[in-house]
């Protein structure tokens, strides 16, 4: 039986999407069956990070309405063995899906993966109900900003209300500059203030952007975002790595003896 | 001159933010509660107001009194 994980973080723009692509071709990679799947109704947009958006066919609504079976909406993904994308609908109507529905939908899914991730839309309507429903996980992304840790807060207390047990944070586009002279919240401030426990650190880097550009997730690259990413899959398989020291930055030095580490 | 680092500034506004948020009232309100409960508590505790802390968690609300023991 598969986990399913709703990948979320109240805040629109922090990189839900983009963690969801890199932690889903990172699972992937390490031999786990993967279907990432985007739930945002009217605003799809994990097909064009992952570079998929000229194989859909059919979506998730369709597979809802009956108009196709599941496996002919799920896109393999040719980079990746063993990673699927299940895209959303590009239809205004966020009525469309219901909680139960896709409770049912990842239901199924678990039977046959590994993992089943959820990218979750922005805000608290409909389409995060939706998103949640079926989760018994959630990876909250957040930045270190003042509004986005403000929704972050206010996405943990609604799912502490949904009696959510596994939550997890994931904080994204660090500047260790910044932190250095006391222009950015640290990966302490940061977790002390949502107080759950820290999965990874995402440091800004401009490979993502590159990344995004060509529809390419970063974790197969060599970078700083790529590296943090594949570190927090192997977290989520139970190893133990221990958070990179992004106070010091890293030098060449350390990148190399962290790359003799994996092995 | 001494600037104020721009993160100290983020936290206090942060904090005045997320008890706003979580007990659903206006910062001032804040203020109020904390004052109502050190009234009812010092009636029957021995405390003083530098004794007393009110934090406002997610999921609850707690009452610190630190200093001699009570």
């Amino acid at each position: 039986m598969g986990e399913v994980i709703v990948i979320t973080s109240g805040k629109g723009g922090v990189g839900k999407t983009t963690t969801t692509a890199n932690i889903g071709a990172g699972l992937s990679q390490l031999d786990k069956k993967v279907v990432i799947i985007d739930t945002d109704l009217g605003l799809r947009n994990l097909d064009v990070v992952m570079g998929l958006e000229n194989l859909i066919v059919y979506n998730l609504v369709d597979v809802i309405e009956g108009k196709c079976r599941l496996k002919q909406a799920l896109i393999r993904d040719r980079r990746y063995e063993n990673l699927y994308l299940l895209p959303s609908a590009q239809t205004k109507d966020k009525t469309a899906v219901s909680p139960g529905q896709m409770q049912k939908l990842t239901e199924e899914l678990r039977e046959e993966y590994d993992f089943v991730l959820l990218d979750c839309p922005a805000g608290i309507e409909q389409g995060f109900e939706n998103a949640v429903a079926g989760a018994d996980r959630a990876f909250v992304v957040t930045t270190p900003e003042v509004s986005a840790i403000r929704d972050a807060d206010r996405i943990i207390g609604l799912l502490e209300s949904k009696h959510f047990k596994k939550m997890d944070l994931i904080i994204n586009r660090i500047r260790i500059d910044m932190v250095k002279r006391g222009d950015m919240m640290s990966v302490d401030d940061v977790t002390e203030i949502l107080s759950i426990p820290l999965l990874g650190t995402i440091p800004d880097d401009e490979q993502i952007v590159i990344g995004t550009n060509q529809g390419v997730p970063v974790i197969g690259m060599e970078s700083f975002a790529g590296d943090a990413y594949s570190n927090i899959c192997r977290r989520i398989l139970g190893e133990e790595i221990p958070f990179l020291d992004l106070s010091k930055g890293q030098s060449f030095f350390s990148r190399l003896s962290n790359l003799f580490r994996k092995n | 001159m001494v600037k104020r680092s721009s993160v100290r500034i983020a936290k206090e506004r942060l904090e005045a933010l997320l008890v706003a948020d979580r007990v659903h009232c206006k910062p001032k309100e804040y203020d109020l509660i904390c004052h109502e409960l050190y009234k009812t508590l010092s009636r029957y505790v021995e405390i003083t107001k530098e004794d007393f802390q009110v934090s406002i968690t997610r999921s609850a609300i707690h009452i610190q009194l630190t200093g001699e023991e009570h």
